[in-house]
């Protein structure tokens, strides 16, 4: 890496840093006139700092939206070239992509391809999906004939009787329900931690530098 | 990010060096990670490929060298340098090449289509940065090795892996017990399509069981909306799960509509936006009457697309004035809201997890104000349920297609609930002593209904100081209003509740929580009183229809009202201006407008009335799709619990077998 390129990746570090904590102190000091007392003037300062983030994440947005323009454009540069070498399946997405905005400009807004073609492709890819697990799951001690293998059977038996209406199944819905309560509600609330800790750990990377993500 | 990558600009770096190794002893940079005494000056040079001129871009031309061996496979060949002098970089570069050489799985225990994306070289070999989340880690690999272990068993698939799925030649024995469980389960999900006879269980009962608090609030919640509030409800699931909230968000959107509340409608899924519009065109084609169809911009708002993801939710938040402001189409709404706050109500109805966790963390935890009502699928529920236990401002979740069809039940019961009528019925009174109805008014009879409290105007309180004691209070303390007629001595007057409650009150069929709600009462609203329960803690009122009903005595007050006030009233909701008359027209089960004094009204509904969206819906599917699930799931349940009983059978076999040996 040249000296050119280590002063690139520092700027652009360092501009990652200053956004994020701009924006960090936007959102935690912004809109909040409670944090400065009954003091005079504490709307007039706390509408004010909430400015960057405001602007920071209109900017974003905007540019999130562009990057689907980008990648719709890519899409086609991709199968143009695709189609150049025979791919002809590239004409088949071409041809569709170009026929639904023919259909959604002149029958305006008709969506009804939508219904017609998309709902079903993916609903069937679903059922198909909905196969695929029942097999798997029909084999699982096949491979796994241990503890934890017998544990995944067991419970993905009891949650499929529980969810059967019948009233012979009462207990079976009950030992549902402490599943549902219990285990599940933990493992959810864990997730949610995790997922917290997680951001959490990501945002403090990118502002100290440890995440090379923002190099330019 | 990552600087790119150029394969073609490194295999050449990697020749000059090789080239230039036997000239220059001093290696700096990146010569010293080359061998010494490179084995690659063989190698045909690399050109770069000739492309069409396409217009594409110069990245894509570069990266383009399909008939070219990689740079990966080039390093991946480097076996005489020791890996420790290798950067961290290059060893998982060399690592990744190494597993990209490896002979294919074998063909029995391929993934069809799946092992060409998963295994293919193209992901395994690229470097990290950006484009490194397509390939996959020692630990993915293993986890796709346990699924195609799992899936695909030894000659299950007739050795040919995925070209069996091409030729019905490559057919063997082993596949029958794959085919008989397919069948088996397409067998249970087709019956109850073609009869009846088959149905198996029960059907999700008409109303929330009572351990289910949330959505039996959520449905309340939805049914205290009055004409002209605003809903937002988020479409937040694509067509892969239509086939479970579909049903979900036509009845929620049929609800809210039958309220004459308007949905104003967002999404950070751009295909979920059209679902929408289809389900609301579904709901208008239940119309058969033109002027009743729901319009654009007049009764519902479809809102522009939400880009972003978690930070969309977040602008949504922040900027929602602007954001109500454009259509979906670009167009203006006429829209003025100032924030979030000033939605009555926000329904999310979500396919994922993260959905809901977006819409939490991002929408409504950074507003105190904002409740959020939750529908999900199945895959959702958990994190759903974990939510709603935790947070108040978050209600529900209604889940998939068993709660949808309890909630049209109900919805079912709320709108066809009143005995319809062809007049509103005179309340039938009765005069009565002035002191049997003070001592009824005092004090009710415990677990039955009260005498009528109708009173002769003689024993009523006259606006002097000289009334006698009652419970209503003295009209030197509530004057009666000036445009009021006062009581003659020849007047009957009746006992009623008026609603002071700000907000609507549920109107019940018996004195509990519990009771099915049969309509709503509004502030100002009166009702004739017949009677309380024991601790007076409810009255019975009449509705005009002649349907008695009960309400909560907190939520009213009690007033003696003249017969001639009671209908002047009355004629005042009946003969208001056209926009009024207009609801009358409409309303069924519910009040007439939104101020004065309102009453119930028991009038059958006309064709094309919005009240009956709530009813138009062919429930003939729900049924069949219902007892398909039913048996689907058991036939499942059996396909699971034979296939491992089998399996596990025979492992405890192979298990003796090698314990015996």
């Amino acid at each position: 890496m040249g000296r050119g390129q280590r002063f690139g990746t520092a700027l652009s570090a360092f501009v990652a840093f200053v956004i994020g904590i701009i924006t960090a102190l936007s959102l935690l000091l912004g809109d909040n006139p409670a944090l400065f007392g009954n003091q005079p003037g504490s709307d007039q300062l706390a509408g004010l700092l909430a400015v960057p983030a405001d602007v920071l994440l209109r900017l974003v947005v905007i540019v999130l939206a562009l990057s689907i323009v980008i990648g719709i454009a890519n899409l086609l540069y991709v199968h143009v070239g695709r189609l150049s070498r025979g791919k002809l399946t590239s004409a088949v997405v071409l041809v569709s992509f170009g026929f639904t905005i023919y259909w959604y400009v002149a029958r305006q807004g008709d969506a009804s391809l939508l219904e017609a073609v998309q709902v079903p492709i993916e609903s069937a890819l679903a059922a198909l999906l909905a196969l695929s697990l029942l097999h798997g799951g029909s084999r699982v001690l096949s491979k796994r004939a241990d503890i934890w293998g017998l544990l995944f059977v067991a419970v993905a038996v009891v949650v499929l009787l529980a969810s059967l209406p019948l009233a012979e199944l009462a207990p079976v819905q009950a030992w549902r329900d402490w599943l549902m309560r219990v285990p599940v509600g933990a493992g959810a609330r864990a997730l949610l931690l995790g997922i917290a800790l997680g951001t959490v750990v990501t945002g403090l990377r990118a502002l100290l530098g440890q995440d090379r993500s923002v190099r330019g | 990010m990552d600087e790119e990558f150029n394969w073609l600009e490194y295999s050449e770096s990697i020749e000059a060096a090789a080239e230039e190794s036997e000239v220059v002893s001093d290696r700096r940079g990146l010569r010293r990670f080359l061998p010494r005494r490179p084995s690659l000056p063989s190698l045909p040079r690399l050109a770069r490929p000739r492309l069409p001129s396409l217009g594409l871009p110069s990245f894509r031309r570069s990266a383009s060298a399909p008939d070219q061996p990689s740079a990966t496979d080039l390093l991946g060949g480097q076996a005489e340098r020791p890996l420790d002098d290798l950067d961290e970089r290059l060893r998982a570069l060399r690592d990744r090449s190494a597993l990209a050489s490896q002979p294919p799985p074998p063909a029995h225990q391929a993934l069809y289509d799946v092992d060409e994306i998963l295994t293919g070289p193209e992901l395994q070999s690229k470097p990290g940065g950006v484009i490194s989340a397509g390939a996959l880690s020692r630990a993915q690999q293993q986890q796709v090795e346990m699924l195609r272990d799992i899936v695909g068993g030894p000659g299950e698939t007739g050795g040919s892996g995925g070209r069996s799925l091409r030729s019905l030649s490559a057919f063997s024995l082993s596949a029958v017990p794959r085919l008989l469980g397919t069948a088996l389960l397409l067998l249970a999900v087709a019956l109850p399509f073609v009869s009846s006879d088959y149905a198996e269980g029960e059907l999700p009962p008409s109303v929330f069981p009572e351990d289910r608090h949330s959505p039996r609030t959520m449905y309340d919640l939805l049914d205290n909306l009055t004409r002209d509030d605003y809903v937002l409800v988020a479409f937040e699931y694509g067509p892969t799960a239509a086939g479970e909230l579909d049903l979900l968000a036509d009845l929620l959107l049929r609800h809210i509509f039958a309220q004459r509340a308007k949905p104003v409608i967002v999404s950070s899924n751009p295909i979920a936006i059209a679902r929408a519009r289809n389900i609301i065109r579904g709901i208008n084609r239940s119309q058969p009457i033109a002027e009743a169809q729901l319009l654009h911009g007049e009764d519902y708002f479809v809102l522009r697309y939400l880009p972003g993801g978690a930070l969309g939710l977040r602008e949504l938040n922040e900027n929602f004035a602007d954001i109500a402001r454009f259509s979906a189409k670009g167009l203006p709404t006429g829209l003025n809201f100032a924030s979030l706050e000033e939605m009555t109500e926000i329904v999310l109805i979500a396919e994922s997890a993260e959905d809901v966790r977006n819409w939490v963390e991002q929408v409504v935890s950074a507003d105190e104000a904002l409740r959020l009502l939750v529908a999900t699928g199945y895959a959702a529920q958990p994190l759903a349920q974990a939510y709603a236990d935790s947070m108040d401002k978050v209600t529900g979740p209604l889940v998939g297609i068993r709660d949808a069809f309890t909630y049209g039940e109900k919805l079912q019961t709320t709108f066809g609930g009143l005995v319809p009528v062809e007049a509103p019925v005179e309340p039938e009174v009765e005069l009565v002593d002035a002191n049997v109805a003070s001592e009824s008014q005092a004090e009710f009879p415990p677990a039955t209904v009260s005498p009528v409290a109708v009173v002769p105007a003689t024993a009523l309180p006259q606006p002097t100081a000289t009334a006698p004691p009652t419970v209503t209070p003295p009209p030197t303390a509530t004057p009666l209003p000036t445009d009021t007629p006062v009581p003659t001595a020849t007047e009957a007057t009746i006992l009623v509740v008026e609603v002071t409650s700000e907000r609507n009150v549920n109107i019940r069929l018996g004195p509990t929580t519990v009771h099915e709600i049969v309509g709503l009462g509004y502030k100002g609203d009166m009702f004739v009183v017949i009677g309380s329960n024991g601790d007076g803690s409810w009255y019975n009122i009449l509705l005009p229809g002649g349907v008695e009903a009960w309400i909560a005595a907190f939520l009213v007050e009690e007033r003696v009202v003249t017969a001639t006030e009671f209908a002047g009233a009355r004629d005042s909701a009946s003969t208001g201006g056209p926009a009024e008359r207009a609801v009358l027209q409409v309303d069924f089960g519910f009040r007439l407008g939104k101020t004065g004094p309102r009453f119930y009204q028991a009038q059958p509904p006309a064709t094309g009335d919005r009240p009956a969206l709530a009813l138009s819906r062919d429930r003939s599917g729900e049924i069949s799709r219902l007892q398909a699930m039913t048996l689907g799931t058991l036939a499942a349940v059996l396909l699971i619990v034979f296939g491992n009983t089998i399996y596990a059978v025979r492992g405890l076999l192979r298990w003796r077998d090698g314990r015996g040996r």
